[in-house]
């Protein structure tokens, strides 16, 4: 885990926001580090802010958990543009608490 | 599901946006609020980031300082995602959306998708938005969720090794959580699986 975030903590938005780093992909570090630098801006976007929501499912999920998700071909399909611009909204339905939030 | 996007191959090539809905926080997630969080993740680099600089400058130097409408922001939004190849949008829990913001929600990303190529969108919910949404995207794809047997029971055992009370906790009373509740969930919610657990563990 890169620590950028941890170290320039960002003081924007609503309450849900815990400040961390969302995950280890290159655009999600530089776009923490572009929040950093323009807050203002940020904030005239949107007063919400989900990184502190998003790093609570990840810390709370299971591993493993949901992997199916990902092995199915309407997922694969909608990932690689294999559908064209026809597939390109997919919907996970589900009955309150299957765990669609935590679909790995 | 994100983090798996995220780490997929070509990553700098991919730009992530999620948002997640809370029926606590319908007031303040209205659309334009939404949208503008989408775009603040998507603010990275390049040409979208000097685009969003100059439009803030320049409502910066309006009288009051202007805040954000729907129209504005859309704008920004749609020329954002076209500039960039790959896009993808997770939204979380549409059901928990104050019922108007949703619907103005799903016209407005339908909106996005239809001004680029590269524009993916996932979407998770209780099956009673389903409708709302194949109006708008009507060749979306649906997959429905429900409990898988292999995933109770690998949330169980991590659950079972992460409990405090494990005086409580024999071998036997372990392989009867681990055979029995998988059995009978299925179909079952989560959150009742766990009152579940709690009432095996406690009689």
């Amino acid at each position: 885990m890169d620590n950028t975030a941890y170290r320039h903590p960002i003081s924007i938005g609503d309450g849900n926001v815990y400040c961390n780093n969302v995950t280890n992909s290159h655009n999600n570090t530089v776009n923490n580090i572009i929040a950093d630098e323009n807050p203002e801006m940020m904030k005239w976007l949107s007063p919400l802010d989900t990184r502190g929501r998003h790093h609570d499912v990840r810390t709370d999920r299971v591993d493993g958990v949901g992997n199916w998700l990902l092995e199915t071909n309407e997922f694969r399909e909608w990932r690689s543009n294999g559908g064209g611009a026809d597939k390109a909204v997919l919907f996970c339905s589900g009955n309150p608490g299957v765990g669609k939030t935590y679909l790995r | 599901m994100i983090d798996d996007l995220c780490d997929g191959p070509c990553s700098e090539e991919i730009a992530i946006a999620m948002f997640y809905c809370d029926f606590r926080d319908q007031r303040e997630q209205t659309t334009t609020n939404i949208m503008g969080t989408i775009l603040k993740q998507l603010v990275v680099r390049g040409q979208v980031l000097e685009d969003v600089q100059k439009a803030f400058q320049k409502a910066k130097n309006e009288v009051g300082g202007r805040g954000l409408r729907l129209p504005d922001m859309m704008q920004m939004l749609r020329q954002a995602v076209a500039t960039l190849p790959r896009v993808f949008i997770c939204i979380d829990a549409l059901d928990e959306c104050f019922p108007k913001h949703l619907l103005e929600l799903l016209t407005s990303l339908k909106h996005i998708l239809q001004g680029s190529r590269g524009a993916r969108i996932f979407f998770t919910g209780r099956p009673q938005v389903q409708a709302e949404i194949e109006k708008r995207f009507t060749s979306s794809v649906i997959v429905p969720i429900s409990p898988k047997t292999h995933d109770i029971k690998r949330f169980l055992e991590k659950k079972l090794e992460m409990d405090t009370d494990s005086d409580a906790m024999s071998d036997t009373l372990r392989a009867d959580i681990l055979r029995i509740i998988p059995q009978r969930i299925s179909g079952m919610c989560v959150a009742e699986s766990l009152v579940l657990i709690s009432f095996t563990i406690l009689h």
